[in-house]
């Protein structure tokens, strides 16, 4: 390729790119630091007033500080069902990987299962009620643990391949009992993997919006994504105000992204390359 | 030095059981199945009798196949069914499309690429309801800067989400956008895998570019390609959050996609329905995914 | 004391039995190599006495304990892998004592061990670094070391030096014999290098298609194979070997005639062999001079002559490949044809079934 045509692809691309993907972006971060009339209209212009500070207060303060307890909520959710959704899958994992069963099989249609089907959410309200979790966080953590188990599994169990059986083996002649093998010398060296699932789960739950709509109503419990959802008919006619909304319940995810770039993309393709 | 370390202490114990236990013991696998089982599991079994009930949750009467022949009279939901799978249809082909144009183009000797990449990722990332909203404003009909822009061009642009035929086409537009990065880096993941030797031995033999695509890229990144194709055809049915920011289901139903009408049914207190939607969701992904799966899967292995 | 004893030792996976019935006695203190070829079920047998794999039939005892079913961590023996297999994210210090922290041993007395294990392999200076901050020989050092601060009763080693370059190979290996002086345990080592098994064991035992073909010191075994994949198998270069058939007896020394060579005259007292019978003559490249009037003619094929021995490779009449291994400097070149002749007592004679008729006469067989 001549370096005229690279020049020329590398800058026909840029500005494609420009165009279909950051466009949105400034759009939804000038509405956001506009003032009231101006946001208003909607259009792509730059803001003639910065009331960014004051955006930001009214949108945080709106019904007695909503947006804080749903960053208090998103946050327990998140951090408690990736808790459990790291030991609970890498368990799974190492078992389904290190171990020839008549079950196995099973697993694997579960698993599968588990990745493609939608939940019945309506038998999952009522169940719910009857075990005294519904609306309740600790009961939403279960919901997520249940839902995303079966991709961390897939990748927990693509990783514990990698890792030679003679580890494991020489825990045993160590005198490492079971639990002493899984927690003292695997899970330690599924590291590598663990980081891969805490990034791309806490980025699915903490953007979660389907799951806590049904499971969490009311406003004690509210998650991040659902204030997007509260706030749309509130800031009705106050675009500025739903678009620095959008803003800060971005950031988060955002900020993983710019830190743990590789691993992310690492645990969504997963699967690309061996198929 | 000897007399330390050469004393035995590890004399062998009495043996303490017959046979021996697994270092791979089943029950690890306990925790995750109650979990899954209590709240994945019992709820689909449950919605299989539920959909066949008029139920309130306190109590259910069993109706037969009413819900579903309501799914498949009611002209609203229906639309629903017809919806949901355009729409799959429609994102799963598109974000193949582009994202193995965009894989390709980013694989290439182009400047910038670890950036554009990231460009093209980051709305995968995004808040798909922050998504839905910020597009709903863009797309408004007389204010919105898409129709604006092509204003610009001398075109008068359509009421992309109030004009009830396009609506779900503005939506699955929107659902492209959101998620062909997520195909591009898989597809992009896929290419890179391609050993460069096949390449070079084709550049040798003379081959363009556009059949160095074809014979090379295409069929050796088909693992890339199961998997996107799977990913998004799955996601693609299940689609809720973009419809609902955007759309509510609206104008009337011409947006309502399955999803939808599961959550109105269940808003409206018609669980019975809803749960039935549910089921006709599982049937739809069973009878498209799972032979799709199992298609794709096959081929691969004979290759 | 801490004898191993295996009795029709029996492995089966699905169908296939890949261990058919080992007999076996291990004097404590003893090292015992199990040689033979890839495949053999020499990993197999190694880690059934471990209790990695459990054994389908037969039984197995340490000291006077029947140990099937024991766990290997009560069995009284330590293992050193191929691979080392040493834990990536603890330093070294934390590797040799992982098994006594599991023990929950008291900390001093684990840090006294694990000091004396590191002294004694010197390797002290490493024991704040990881796996991955060591070099090949290192490992191996580390993986030894936590193999002694267990303190078993039996060590046991699965090809433990093959991921080492060769010179680093001949000195672990030296200091693999010093140690076992040292410690005075019993060691079981498994590899498919004779070399390694003539040099280390005071046992050798060699295994061929799950079962035993020998077992005994490593001279007997040079000087009195069992049968041919004994004699193939053990002493570099290999024996060389030739269809023959037996042409008369006088007294104890057999006649044999073979297309290829002359008649040949072997002498091997007590031996039951009829005239008529197919036997397989086996000669070693050391046992084999020059003479010109010798039985053996072959044509020179190649000469390595290295000044204190020659190597040469010759061809028989009928096109066998034999090779001789003769002491001092031999101007021979490629073509040229040489006899070549065999003291009496050096070739060996082996029955249609492939055993050694000095050894294997069926009294014997009984009496085993
Ligand atoms: N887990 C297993 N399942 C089936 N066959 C096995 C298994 N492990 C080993 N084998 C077979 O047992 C035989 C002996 O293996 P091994 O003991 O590893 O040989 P060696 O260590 O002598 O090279 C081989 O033929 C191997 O294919
Ligand atoms: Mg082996």
């Amino acid at each position: 390729m001549t370096l005229v045509r690279r020049y020329g692809l590398t800058v026909a691309a840029l500005i494609g790119a420009g165009f279909v993907f950051v466009v949105p972006f400034l759009f939804i971060v000038l509405t956001a630091v506009k003032d009231r009339t101006q946001a208003a209209q909607l259009d792509f212009t730059w803001p003639t007033s910065f009331p960014l500070w004051e955006n930001f207060w009214t949108v945080i303060s709106t019904r007695d500080f909503m947006l804080i307890t749903a960053y208090i909520n998103s946050t327990i959710l998140t951090v408690g069902s990736i808790t459990l959704l790291v030991i609970l899958a890498a368990m799974v994992g190492y078992v389904r990987q290190r171990r020839k069963a008549w079950w196995n099989g099973l697993v694997d249609f579960l698993v599968l299962a588990g990745l493609m089907m939608p939940p019945a959410v309506v038998p999952t309200i009522w169940l719910l009620q009857q075990l005294g979790l519904f609306a309740t966080l600790h009961g939403m953590i279960f919901i997520e643990v249940a839902y995303n188990i079966s991709f961390c599994i897939i990748l927990y169990r693509a990783f514990v391949a990698t890792i030679p059986r003679e580890m494991d083996e020489a825990a045993i002649i160590d005198g490492a009992r079971p639990m002493d093998i899984f927690f003292r010398v695997i899970l330690p060296m599924l590291k590598p993997v663990t980081i891969t699932v805490i990034v791309v789960q806490s980025v699915a739950i903490f953007n979660d919006f389907v799951n806590p709509l049904y499971y969490l109503p009311g406003n004690d419990n509210v998650t991040v994504q659902l204030t997007l959802y509260n706030f749309q008919s509130q800031f009705n006619t106050s675009y500025n105000l739903l678009f620095m909304n959008i803003l800060l319940v971005t950031i988060p995810p955002l900020i993983v992204f710019l830190f743990f770039n590789r691993q992310i993309v690492a645990g969504m393709t997963s699967g690309a390359v061996k198929g | 030095m000897t007399t330390t370390v050469s004393t035995p202490i590890a004399v062998p114990a009495k043996p303490r059981h017959r046979r021996r236990s697994s270092p791979y013991p089943t029950w690890f696998l306990l925790p995750a199945a109650i979990v899954y089982g209590i709240l994945f599991l019992i709820p689909t079994f449950a919605s299989l009798y539920f959909s066949l009930t008029r139920w309130t949750l306190f109590n259910s009467s069993f109706i037969g196949l009413d819900n579903f022949v309501a799914f498949f009279e009611e002209p609203f939901l229906i639309q629903g069914v017809v919806n949901t799978i355009i729409f799959a249809l429609l994102t799963c082909a598109l974000k193949v499309v582009f994202g193995l144009g965009l894989a390709v183009l980013l694989t290439s000797q182009i400047h910038a690429r670890g950036l554009l990449r990231s460009v093209v990722f980051f709305p995968v990332l995004v808040s798909t309801v922050g998504v839905g909203i910020a597009f709903t404003a863009m797309m408004h009909p007389t204010d919105g800067i898409i129709n604006a822009g092509l204003g610009l061009l001398g075109i008068k642009g359509p009421g992309w989400l109030t004009n009830p035929s396009l609506a779900i086409y503005s939506v699955a537009f929107v659902e492209v956008w959101r998620g062909v990065g997520l195909a591009t880096v898989i597809f992009i993941a896929g290419i890179v895998s391609i050993p460069q030797d096949y390449y070079e031995a084709a550049r040798i033999d003379g081959a363009t570019g556009w059949e160095r695509f074809v014979y090379i890229t295409l069929p050796l990144s088909r693992p890339a390609m199961v998997t996107v194709v799977i990913l998004s055809f799955i996601h693609g049915l299940r689609n809720f959050e973009l419809v609902w920011a955007m759309t509510r289901g609206g104008p009337g139903f011409a947006s309502d996609v399955l999803a939808s009408v599961i959550y109105k049914q269940y808003q409206a207190g018609f669980y019975g329905l809803s749960t039935a939607g549910n089921v006709v969701l599982f049937v739809l992904i069973a009878a498209m995914a799972v032979p799709l799966y199992l298609y794709l899967n096959r081929k691969e292995g004979h290759q | 004391m801490s004898d191993l004893t295996l009795k029709s030792i029996r492995k089966s996976y699905g169908a296939v039995e890949v261990i058919k019935g080992i007999d076996l006695e291990i004097a404590h203190g003893e090292f015992v190599v199990f040689v033979g070829p890839s495949g053999c079920g020499k990993s197999t047998l190694l880690r059934m006495i471990a209790g990695l794999e459990e054994i389908t039939a037969g039984s197995l005892h340490i000291g006077n304990v029947l140990c099937n079913d024991v766990e290997p961590r009560d069995r009284g023996i330590a293992m050193v892998f191929q691979s080392y297999a040493l834990y990536p994210h603890m330093t070294v210090y934390d590797n040799v004592g992982f098994g006594l922290k599991l023990a929950k041993a008291p900390k001093d007395g684990r840090d006294k061990k694990i000091r004396d294990a590191a002294r004694i392999l010197q390797m002290e200076h490493l024991l704040d670094r990881k796996p991955s901050q060591l070099s090949g020989g290192q490992r191996q050092r580390v993986a030894i070391g936590r193999a002694i601060v267990r303190q078993p009763e039996v060590f046991l080693f699965d090809e433990p030096l093959s991921n080492l370059d060769a010179a680093l190979r001949v000195d672990m290996r030296m200091e693999l014999s010093k140690l076992h002086q040292e410690l005075g345990a019993t060691m079981i080592y498994v590899t498919h290098d004779q070399v390694e098994a003539m040099t280390l064991a005071d046992k050798i035992v060699v295994l061929n298609g799950g079962e035993v073909q020998q077992a005994g010191a490593p001279i007997e075994l040079y000087q009195h194979p069992a049968n041919l994949f004994v004699a193939g198998f053990i002493g570099s270069p290999k024996m060389n070997f030739l269809p023959v058939t037996v042409k008369g007896i006088e007294g104890d020394t057999i006649v044999v005639q073979a297309d290829e060579i002359d008649d040949l005259r072997v002498s091997i007292p007590g031996a039951t062999a009829r005239p008529g019978d197919a036997m397989t003559l086996g000669i070693r490249p050391h046992a084999l001079r020059t003479g010109a009037d010798g039985p053996i003619k072959g044509t020179v094929d190649l000469v390595e002559r290295l000044g204190n021995e020659t190597i040469v490779n010759f061809r028989l009449g009928g096109g066998t490949q034999w090779l001789a291994v003769l002491d001092g400097d031999m101007p021979l070149h490629r073509g040229q044809t040489v006899g070549f002749t065999a003291p009496e007592g050096e070739p060996v004679l082996f029955d249609r079934d492939g055993r050694n008729i000095a050894i294997a006469n069926p009294q014997a067989e009984k009496a085993a």
